[in-house]
C-alpha cells in the first residue's frame, strides 16, 4: 500500500506540475510577446500555446495514466506471486 | 444557421443513424446485460474504452466546445485540459478503489460508507440535482439541432427535442435494446473529423491531421483579417482558467454517472487500461474541437460576416456553420448533425434514467412509501422519469449560459460533493457521517453561492464562479469534512476494518 501511495503521489505531482507550470509559462508568454511574435512562435504547425496545452497535455495525461497502470500491473502480479508461492509452500511444506 | 424549412436529407440522415443504432442494439442484446436499454456490454479493454468516451460524449462536448474556441480561442482549452485531465484523478484515486466497495450507485456507496441513511439521501437530491443540470445543457443542444433539422423556433423545438428524447427511451426500454457503445463511438468521432478533413482540404490546409493543419487559419486570419488568436486569457485571469480547469477536473471525477462505468467493469485492471483507452478516445475528439471554432472564424471573416460575441445560439452551432460556410454537401452537415443529437440523446437518456434511478430506490422507499415493493419501485422510476424530463424542458425554455457553461455548472456542483464525498470517503477511514453531511451541503451553498448572492457579493462571484466554484471550493469542502469529522464520534470499526483491508490492502492488526 505504501508503494502504492508514493507511486500515486508521484503521478499527481507530475499531472498539477505540467497543468499550473505550462499556464505560468503561456502567462509570461503572452506578458512579454505581442500577439502577432506569438503566432510566430510555432511548434507543430500551431502556436505554442496551443500545442502545448491544447495537444500535449491531454498526451501526458494518457502516458501518465499508462506509467500507473504499468507500474500497477507489476505490482499486483508479484503481489499475487507472493501470495501464491505462500500457499504452495504452506501446503506442500515447502520453507519459504 | 436559422433557416425557416425543414433540411430533409439530414433530417434522413439522423432517422437512418437511430435505426442503425436500434437494430444493432437489438441483435447485441442478447449477449448484454441490460437495465431499461442502456447499461452496455464490454468486449475487452479498448471496448470499455469506447462505452467510457461514447458515455462521455455529450452535447457539450460535440458541439458546445467548438463554440466557445469560437468565442474565446485559448481560453476554452481549460475546458480539454479540465474534461482530460479528471480522468487521471480518476484512475489514480477511484477507479480501482471504488470496485473494491461493491456499490453500484453514489448514494450506495455514500451510505455504505459513511453509514448513514441521511448521508445517502442527500448524495441522491445531489445527484438527481446534478443530472436536471446536465441534461438541460444537452436540452440545449437537441434544441438548436432540432430547430434546424425542422425549420422551427427555439421554444418549440425544445418541447418537440424533449419529446424525441422521451420516446426514445420508451421504445429502447419497451424493445429492450441494448446500447452498442462501440459502434456509437465509432460513428460519433466519424461524423465528427471527416467533415474537418474535408474543410481543411477544400482550404488547402494540412487535411490529413486537421488537428495539425488548422495552425495555418490561425495565420490566415491574423495575416488577412488581422484577427488574433493568440491572446491565451481572452482578457480573462490565469486564475479563472485554472479555477474552471479544475473545477472540471474535480467534476469528472465526481459525476455519478461517470462513476458508475467502474462498477460494472468486469475486471480492476481492465477497467484501470479501459480508462487509459477512453481517455485516448476522447482525447481524439478534444484535439479536434478547435478546428471548428478556428475554421468558423476564417469563414465568416471570408465571408465579411460580422463577429457577434453575444451570440450564444450562434455559437453553439458552430460546428453546422463551419461546414456549412465552408460549403460541404448537405450530406456531410447532415451527418455532423446526426453525431450531434446521438451524443446528446444517449447522454440525457442515461442521466434520467440515473436520476430516477436514484428517486426510486433512494428516496421514495426511504422518505415516501416505506412498505414500496419492487413493482412500485418501478414504477416510481418511470413516474419519476418523466417529472424529470419536464422539469428540464423547463429549465431548458429559458438556459442561464451556452451549453459548455451549463454543462460547467454541474460539473462544479460534483466537484463540490461527490468528489470531496468520495475522496476522503476512499481515502482517510476517519472521515463520518456528520463530516460527509456537512462537507455535502457546504459544497451546494458554496456551488449555488455565486447565482444567489454573487451580484450582492462580488467577492464571492470573484471567488466562486458559478462555473469554477469547485477550486476553491472542493478544498473548503474537504477541510470542513476533515474537521467535522475530527470534533465527532469516529466511524465504526466495521467500516474502518473494511477499509483498511479491502481498500487500502493493509494487513489485519
Amino acid at each position: 500500500m505504501k508503494s502504492e501511495t508514493r507511486v500515486i503521489k508521484l503521478i499527481l505531482i507530475s499531472w498539477l506540475t505540467a497543468i499550473v507550470g505550462l499556464q505560468v509559462y503561456v502567462y509570461f508568454l503572452e506578458r512579454n510577446y505581442s500577439e502577432l511574435l506569438l503566432n510566430e512562435l510555432t511548434i507543430f504547425n500551431l502556436p505554442v500555446h496551443f500545442w502545448l496545452t491544447g495537444q500535449f497535455l491531454p498526451l501526458w495525461f494518457i502516458i501518465l495514466c499508462v506509467l500507473f497502470n504499468l507500474w500497477m500491473d507489476r505490482h499486483t502480479t508479484s503481489s499475487l506471486e507472493g501470495t501464491l508461492r505462500f500457499r504452495v509452500g504452506a501446503r506442500s511444506g515447502e520453507k519459504q | 444557421m436559422a433557416t425557416n424549412t425543414a433540411q430533409l436529407l439530414p433530417l434522413a440522415i439522423v432517422a437512418g443513424m437511430f435505426i442503425l443504432f436500434l437494430v444493432s442494439g437489438l441483435r447485441t442484446r442478447k449477449n448484454q446485460t441490460t437495465e431499461y436499454g442502456f447499461s452496455g456490454g464490454y468486449t475487452g479493454r479498448v471496448g470499455i474504452g469506447a462505452s467510457i468516451a461514447s458515455n462521455w460524449m455529450s452535447a457539450a462536448s460535440f458541439m458546445g466546445l467548438a463554440g466557445m474556441f469560437y468565442l474565446k480561442g485559448y481560453y476554452a482549452m481549460a475546458f480539454v485540459v479540465g474534461w482530460t485531465g479528471g480522468y487521471v484523478l480518476l484512475l489514480v484515486l477511484m477507479a480501482t478503489q471504488i470496485r473494491r466497495f461493491g456499490k453500484y450507485t453514489t448514494p450506495d456507496f455514500v451510505g455504505f460508507r459513511y453509514e448513514s441513511d441521511a448521508a445517502r439521501t442527500l448524495a441522491a437530491l445531489i445527484s438527481i440535482a446534478i443530472t436536471i443540470i446536465y441534461s438541460v445543457a444537452q436540452f440545449r443542444g437537441i434544441a438548436l439541432l432540432v430547430s434546424w433539422l425542422f425549420g422551427i423556433g427555439y421554444t418549440p423545438a425544445v418541447l418537440v427535442g424533449a419529446s424525441m428524447v422521451v420516446s426514445f427511451v420508451v421504445i429502447s426500454g419497451t424493445l429492450g435494446v441494448a446500447r452498442n457503445q462501440k459502434l456509437q463511438y465509432f460513428v460519433l468521432i466519424t461524423t465528427f473529423i471527416l467533415p474537418l478533413m474535408l474543410l481543411t482540404r477544400k482550404l488547402g490546409y494540412f487535411w490529413i491531421l486537421p488537428q495539425f493543419g488548422y495552425g495555418a487559419a490561425i495565420i490566415d486570419l491574423q495575416q488577412q483579417f488581422g484577427f488574433c488568436w493568440s491572446d491565451p486569457f481572452s482578457g480573462n485571469s490565469p486564475f479563472q482558467w485554472l479555477a474552471l480547469c479544475f473545477t472540471l477536473m474535480f467534476g469528472t471525477a465526481g459525476l455519478p454517472h461517470v462513476l458508475s462505468r467502474f462498477y460494472m467493469v468486469p475486471g480492476i485492471r481492465d477497467a484501470r487500461w479501459g480508462v487509459v483507452w477512453g481517455l485516448a478516445f476522447i482525447a481524439l475528439i478534444y484535439w479536434s474541437a478547435p478546428v471548428y471554432g478556428v475554421l468558423a472564424r476564417l469563414f465568416e471573416a471570408r465571408a465579411g460576416l460580422p463577429f457577434n460575441a453575444a451570440d450564444a445560439n450562434a455559437a453553439d452551432m458552430v460546428l453546422l456553420a463551419a461546414a456549412s460556410l465552408g460549403g460541404l454537401p448537405l450530406w456531410v452537415i447532415g451527418l455532423l448533425a446526426a453525431g450531434g443529437i446521438s451524443a446528446a440523446f444517449s447522454t440525457t437518456a442515461g442521466l434520467l434514467i440515473t436520476g430516477s434511478a436514484s428517486f426510486s430506490y433512494d428516496i421514495y422507499p426511504r422518505m415516501i412509501r416505506p412498505d414500496a415493493s419492487e413493482a412500485d419501485k418501478v414504477f416510481a422510476a418511470k413516474g419519476f422519469f418523466l417529472v424529470l424530463a419536464v422539469i428540464v424542458m423547463v429549465l431548458t425554455l429559458k438556459p442561464w449560459g451556452m451549453i459548455v457553461e451549463i454543462a460547467a455548472f454541474a460539473f462544479a456542483l460534483a466537484g463540490n460533493t461527490i468528489f470531496p464525498a468520495f475522496l476522503l470517503g476512499i481515502w482517510w477511514c476517519r472521515a463520518n457521517s456528520a463530516g460527509v453531511i456537512s462537507g455535502m451541503l457546504l459544497g451546494v451553498v458554496i456551488t449555488f453561492a455565486p447565482l444567489i448572492a454573487g451580484d450582492a457579493f462580488p467577492l464571492i462571484a470573484a471567488l466562486f464562479p458559478m462555473t469554477s466554484s469547485a477550486f476553491i471550493g472542493a478544498p473548503l469542502v474537504l477541510l470542513m469534512m476533515i474537521l467535522v469529522s475530527l470534533l465527532t464520534a469516529p466511524p465504526s470499526d466495521s467500516i474502518r476494518r473494511f477499509l483498511r483491508i479491502n481498500v487500502h490492502d493493509c494487513p489485519e492488526e
